[in-house]
């Protein structure tokens, strides 16, 4: 039987993902394209897309956001009503495009999904994207329900369609990952594909076509303000003399905080869910009719900034809160966090409803490497080799996680690609040696222009690509290294030791890492050499080989010898399958792979049959 | 019904989330309003994983220090740390057998005792009960069982909106028929642990 998702008739509810309701909201458009980089909060549309593929759409994993910005501008262009996602930093690689495709405009219709991380559950920045709408021009949606996700993801698409503007839906990880019921509509036959008519005046911005589509441009968002005046996205509710306007996940916070305060007959509400371009008039007239106003949204003032000037040049003599004590510009909103702000506006008494304040120094449980993940055989011998005498720059993806100690293998980092660049710049001024880490997704998503880039400038920098064959980090999406097999009659395989020698590196290795005798030796091999090198080490990540290959090996480690030389095992490589008990160093065989690493390392580790 | 937020805590692996969801789905099967939330990105790692049920008519997915009335800790030292998520008034089910962070393993901090975690649990909860998970799935077929007694318990402790038959009903409409009796036989093992 067909997935709910997609067979789901008009009138069902389903419990759904915030990500799963976007498809389903997709799909009620008639989306006929879409791409994507995978990146928690968002993976989840991607990857829902990808397992229900049933040929009404098409649809990829791209190799970075740029790329896959560019394949949606171009189908989009190309008259099919598409949609395109990635989490908020992944904006940042698409930016180049993305603002100057509002600028001709799309005839069948873009979406981009733009999942932002407050709090930083799983990102290295909590930049607001709504800057993104404002800045490129695009209408903006912001969902706080898991049916608002489904139904303005349709909505977006829908209008992006209708104008032939870009679209932004913006969402944050707590929308993201929320589970609620959706009532589903129906799912329509896909769109219709728009026939592209010729117009270089318009779809190629050369220096004169940009000045006047800048003024088209300008006139869109302006007709589309009228979208967003209307918009049933934007209510306003309550008659209290005490105004509020809130955006995205905080309009939940907000209806809770007030339903249990009892607090909803002293407030009116403005709720913006199309939250640009600003509904200006229907704004003047809701702080027309109280006496202050509390703006509410995660992140950035933007709404705050905006409501503030809109409130100078109307000469509304009102007083606006919003950024302060409680409503921070950093992380996160919670329920607690609103009330206490609200309360001092209602001459309200907060409540701490708190009966304990925790305990100090729990021991804490940071993500680590899993056991059997073969980036940590690789970074022992690194560090057995170089030590504290060479700089680690690291990148996004599982491997960040040896920053740890033992492991410490992570002395800077910035973005997905980075590795092999900034590292190339910190040993370039600093005189250090330096060891890259990369993987094979993220060589594909950018590190192979950090690469070409080090060969042509003849830097010097030792790069290891710890290929786990697979995008582990956010759920073992594709990406064009994946093994043949795996990638199905759709995709090709691409060999990431022919791609290093194309790009001219001439000192390059491939290692199995779980040998660790030939591991180490290509290491040594490596130090004594200078110039761009690179060390590929090939072991598929082990939760994807269980998955993918049904991978089990048969024996397990223990602990034969206890003492010195066991312990040290257990400080310096640290698999999680280690603890220790009474007796000393042991294995949980629940938790060991099998990957005999530890073994390579001390006699006093040995395998065995599992016992049942 | 009375609106109930329900916090729910553990290890990345242990299954947390997939008790998360079944548990809403079987209040959603039940006609009750639901709404619930995770945070997992790098949970998969071993990491702390935390997930919210909100019964009754929340919008948000989220649950505040000091706001929920139930806290299920599929793990102690888990338990311990999510106390503060208890509401005044609030009740704890919680897990016995510990899962210990990568510092405890290698003997660079030491893991907080039973009885330690009992008496705050005890202190701050107006009930609280505690089973061997991992024993009780086990004996049911499987370590990963553990998750479901912790729901069965739930359903039976009558802090749950409905009993176990609902989450009965749910394990056999949502998960893989290979996976159904092995299931039930964890919610059952969870209600006679809460029983007895």
């Amino acid at each position: 039987m067909a997935h709910p998702i997609l067979a789901g008739n008009s009138g069902e509810k389903h419990l759904l993902l915030g990500n799963e309701a976007i498809v389903r909201g997709a799909l009620e458009a008639g989306v006929n394209v879409v791409t994507c980089y995978p990146g928690t909060p968002s993976s989840e549309v991607p990857d829902t897309f990808h397992r229900l593929k049933d040929g009404s759409y098409y649809f990829e994993y791209s190799v970075n956001e740029k790329v896959a910005m560019e394949v949606a501008a171009g189908a989009a262009l190309g008259g099919a009503l598409t949609l395109v996602t990635m989490k908020h930093v992944g904006v940042n690689v698409a930016a180049d495009p993305l603002l100057t495709m509002t600028y001709t405009g799309l005839p069948g219709g873009l979406v981009l999904l733009s999942a932002d991380d407050p709090g930083c559950h799983s990102s290295q920045n909590e930049q607001d994207n709504r800057y993104y709408a404002r800045m490129a021009n695009m209408p903006c949606f912001e969902p706080s329900t898991a049916q608002e996700a489904k139904d303005m993801a349709r909505e977006a698409l829908l209008l992006a369609r209708k104008t032939q503007q870009p679209v932004m839906l913006r969402t944050t990880t707590r929308v993201n990952h929320l589970r609620g019921p959706v009532v589903f509509d129906e799912r329509p036959k896909p769109a219709e594909i728009v026939e592209f008519a010729r117009n270089v005046r318009r779809f190629v911005p050369v220096p004169a076509v940009a000045r006047a589509r800048h003024v088209e441009l300008a006139k869109a968002m302006e007709n589309i303000r009228e979208v967003a005046e209307n918009s049933p996205w934007n209510t306003v509710r309550g008659t209290g003399r005490v105004g509020i306007i809130a955006s995205g996940i905080a309009r939940s916070y907000l209806a809770d905080v007030l339903a249990e305060q009892g607090w909803e007959d002293k407030v009116s509400v403005l709720d913006l869910g199309m939250s640009w371009p600003l509904p200006l008039a229907l704004i003047e007239d809701f702080l027309r009719n109280v006496t202050k106003v509390i703006v509410i949204e995660e992140l950035e003032p933007l709404l705050e900034k905006d409501i503030r000037a809109l409130v100078q040049e109307r000469g509304l003599g009102l007083q606006v809160y919003g950024k302060g004590e409680y409503l921070t510009i950093q992380g996160e909103y919670t329920t607690t966090a609103i009330q206490m702000a609200l309360a001092q506006h209602l001459e309200a008494e907060p409540v701490s409803p708190v009966c304990f304040e925790g305990d100090a120094d729990l021991p804490v449980r940071p993500p680590n490497l899993c056991a059997g993940c073969s980036h940590r055989a690789v970074y022992y011998v690194v560090r057995q080799i170089f030590g504290d005498d060479a700089y680690y720059s690291s990148d996004i993806g599982c491997y960040t996680l040896g920053l740890l100690p033992p492991l410490r293998m992570a002395d800077f980092l910035f973005c997905m690609g980075s590795s092999v660049s900034s590292g190339t710049g910190f040993a370039r001024s600093s005189g250090k040696d330096v060891v890259a880490f990369i993987g094979d997704s993220t060589f594909f998503h950018s590190g192979i222009t950090g690469l070409v880039n080090a060969v042509f400038n003849k830097h010097d920098v030792l790069v290891v690509v710890l290929d786990n064959g697979t995008t582990a980090m956010t759920g073992h999406q594709l990406n064009p290294g994946v093994d043949a097999k795996v990638l199905g009659d759709a995709c090709v395989h691409l060999d990431i030791e022919s791609i290093v020698r194309g790009c001219g590196v001439t000192e390059v290795a491939k290692v199995k890492p779980f040998n660790l005798k030939a591991t180490t030796k290509v290491f040594e091999e490596m130090k004594a050499k200078s110039g761009v090198r690179v060390i590929i080490t090939e072991e598929p990540c082990i939760l994807y080989a269980r998955r993918a290959f049904k991978l089990v090996r048969p024996q397990a480690a223990y602990v034969a010898e206890q003492g010195p030389e066991t312990d040290r095992v257990l400080n310096d490589f640290a698999c999680p399958a280690f603890y220790r008990d009474d007796t000393g160093v042991q294995v949980d065989e629940s938790l060991c792979s099998g990957c005999m690493v530890c073994m390579q390392i001390s006699k006093t580790f040995k395998a065995r049959k599992r016992s049942a | 019904m009375d609106r109930i937020r329900i916090f729910m805590t553990g290890v990345g692996g242990q299954g947390t989330l997939t008790a998360t969801t079944l548990f809403a789905r079987a209040a959603l099967e039940q006609g009750l309003d639901v709404v619930s939330g995770e945070i997992h990105g790098m949970a998969q790692r071993g990491g702390v994983v935390e997930s919210t049920v909100l019964l009754g008519g929340w919008k948000s997915p989220k649950i505040s220090h000091g706001e929920a009335d139930i806290v299920l800790g599929f793990e102690p030292l888990e338990t311990l740390r999510a106390l503060p998520y208890l509401a005044k008034g609030g009740s704890v089910i919680s897990n016995t057998e510990p899962l210990p962070p990568v510092g405890v393993s290698c003997g660079r901090e030491s893991y907080p005792s039973m009885e330690h975690i009992s008496e705050r649990v005890k202190g701050c909860s107006a009930k609280c009960w505690f089973l061997p998970c991992r024993t009780l799935g086990v004996q049911a077929g499987s370590v990963q069982a553990g998750n479901i007694v912790l729901l069965g318990a739930l359903c039976a402790s009558g802090l749950s909106p409905f009993g176990p038959q609902a989450l009965e009903t749910a394990i056999r409409k949502y998960l893989k028929p290979s996976l159904v009796d092995m299931n039930l036989k964890a919610v059952e093992l969870g209600v006679q642990a809460l029983a007895g």
